[in-house]
């Protein structure tokens, strides 16, 4: 267990050297979540109801998602596929330490130098926006503790799967553009899933992606039945059972393809 | 009497890369886009040795023979594509930390130090990752540090050491959990004469205490003739050779060196009766002679001209290797 405390010492050390790049990203994520409340805000500049939902709801419901996000979605992993294809994680292979354990304390090293910047940022933006945010039991802190953390998990796996792409091919930024692209409009980030067309709705909870923010989201905003919780949380295990297997199986066949590339 | 089992031993040991070829030009590069030719290359092919606990081999080879692909092979890193390696008695992919807690891989042109923080925190990592104790980690870290010289700078941040300093904290990163087996994949490379001398000393020091297996590659013979008794040969992915490093000066050296100095000048044409001339300067001249006929050409020169000094060496062994390679392309070429 050492190990890991170690690693995730030298992680958030490391993570720290570089300041600006630090606080230019905290900028970034904080002007995303500025711009997506400015935007709603707008919107319901003398109206009532938008879609179903009143000016509060829905910048409680933006100011929920975009703390998620930044939990979530934040990750080290971005380059992983580009670290394979290079050769970069030999060293670490030869080494007795468990490689996605290593993958896993570098992300958690990374989500939590994130949430110290998310409540000051979350703070700045109570301030400007004073968003009317209705406060759950217990119950539903748990539950959205758990889908949450089960999201960041999903979203560990599929960075992990990303990383797959590095054994088979130099062309590792192409894809992760396209999904970053697709998780801005199908997660939930700039505007609540339940806005859109039924079928496009059951089209996309086919795919994992509200399953970044969106439905815990409305976990968080009590929005579900009982039935209907269950079916999420069920779901979501699906895939995160389902990418684990895959993700297992494409690491084992891509590291017989590794090529250890660079002297 | 008991035999012990070699330390590394590897049979028919072949690995085969699948790379692709683009052909040239704009349409190529358009044409990659739907289709793409690749070509097998074997980069390792029917390899077979055996090393014995405590044996230090010199793996020679020029770019691209198969050096580093073998010992990514014997650490783990890479699938064969067929035969069978154990080193310490485990099968290397199977990563069993039983085994990684046993060896190291040095590469002269990789890192593990953390670029942005001081040698220190990765030795603390390792120790941590190796489950070093904390009175074995603190001896051997003060030991190594000694014997390379770099108490100064282990604080320093990485991207502040020089290379030689780098290497030597690498070296030391490698080295915390006193590993039987080493592999160490050209650990000289752009150093300084110095430095390689040092790291050279540090390598066949640490071999004599701790009596660790190591295997070396490195384009400085100097390494090799300084640290090996035994080399292995590797050309295009087949072993050429495997015995003592004199075995193979026998050979294929075919030359000596005769260098001798006179008392006046006297003509090429003369001392071209006796060998190759390669190099002439008033009253100094070196001839390159057929290695039987050495003592007798020297004898030959003593009896017809007055000469103040003479000597008579081998060539050096990168001469040796070039031929070596040089006779490997021309019999292919045939």
């Amino acid at each position: 267990m050492s190990k890991y405390i170690q690693l995730f010492s030298l992680y958030w050390q490391n993570g720290l050297v570089y300041r600006t790049n630090l606080i230019l990203w905290r900028f970034r994520q904080f002007l995303s979540a500025l711009m997506a409340l400015t935007v709603w805000s707008v919107v319901f500049t003398g109206q009532e109801q938008v879609f179903g939902y009143d000016t509060g709801g829905m910048i409680a419901y933006v100011f929920i998602a975009s703390f998620l996000q930044s939990l979530v979605l934040a990750t080290a992993l971005h380059g992983l596929a580009q670290r394979v294809y290079s050769g970069e994680v030999s060293m670490l292979l030869t080494k007795p330490i468990n490689f996605f354990g290593t993958l896993a304390i570098e992300d958690l090293a990374d989500k939590s130098r994130n949430i110290l910047f998310i409540f000051v940022e979350m703070g700045l933006l109570y301030l400007l926006f004073m968003p009317t945010i209705p406060l759950p039991g217990l119950q539903t802190w748990l539950i959205f503790g758990l889908l949450a953390s089960m999201g960041a998990v999903l979203h560990f796996i599929i960075s992990l799967l990303f990383g797959t792409l590095g054994f088979f091919s130099p062309e590792t930024w192409g894809p992760k553009f396209l999904f970053f692209v697709i998780v801005d409009f199908t997660a939930g980030k700039l505007f609540p899933l339940d806005i859109l067309p039924e079928v496009v709705q059951k089209i996309l909870f086919l795919t994992p992606f509200p399953y970044f923010s969106f439905v815990q989201t409305q976990v968080f905003l009590e929005k579900y039945t009982q039935p209907e919780l269950l079916n999420h949380i069920l779901v979501l295990a699906g895939w995160l059972i389902g990418l684990s297997v895959l993700n297992s199986w494409l690491w084992k066949k891509g590291m017989r393809e590794y090529t250890a590339a660079g002297h | 009497m008991t035999t012990q089992q070699p330390d590394i031993i590897v049979r028919n040991l072949t690995k085969i890369f699948q790379v692709y070829q683009k052909k040239s030009g704009l349409w190529g590069s358009i044409e990659s886009l739907w289709h793409r030719e690749h070509y097998p290359v074997t980069a390792v092919d029917h390899i077979n040795f055996d090393i014995q606990r405590g044996e230090v081999i010199g793996f020679i080879g020029q770019n691209g023979a198969g050096k580093t692909t073998t010992l990514k092979m014997l650490s783990g890193l890479l699938y064969p594509t067929s035969g069978k390696v154990s080193v310490l008695g485990h099968n290397p992919w199977d990563r069993q930390p039983e085994f990684q807690k046993q060896f190291a891989l040095v590469m002269g042109q990789k890192n593990q130090l953390w670029w942005d923080l001081p040698p220190m925190e990765t030795f603390l990592l390792n120790k941590a990752i190796y489950e070093i104790p904390e009175a074995h980690f603190h001896k051997t870290l003060d030991q190594l540090v000694e014997m390379l010289d770099v108490g100064s700078v282990i604080r320093v941040q990485t991207r502040k050491l020089s290379l030689g300093q780098r290497m030597k904290c690498e070296l030391i990163a490698s080295l915390l959990h006193t590993p039987q087996v080493l592999f160490l994949d050209e650990p000289t490379i752009g150093l300084d004469v110095v430095m390689q001398k040092t790291v050279r000393d540090f390598i066949k020091q640490y071999n004599q205490e701790f009596g660790a297996t190591i295997i070396l590659t490195s384009h400085y013979m100097e390494d090799v003739q300084e640290l090996c008794k035994r080399a292995i040969v590797i050309h295009q992915g087949k072993k050429m050779f495997d015995g003592a490093l004199n075995q193979l000066i026998d050979q294929y050296a075919r030359n000596k060196i005769l260098s001798l100095t006179f008392d006046k000048t006297i003509p090429q044409k003369d001392l071209k009766k006796f060998g190759t001339l390669k190099s002439h300067d008033a009253t100094a001249a070196t001839l390159l002679v057929p290695r039987r006929q050495a003592t007798k050409a020297a004898s030959q020169l003593l009896q017809q001209y007055t000469i103040s000094d003479v000597n008579i060496e081998e060539p050096p062994i990168e001469a040796i290797i070039r031929e070596v390679f040089a006779d490997q392309s021309n019999q292919a070429q045939k």
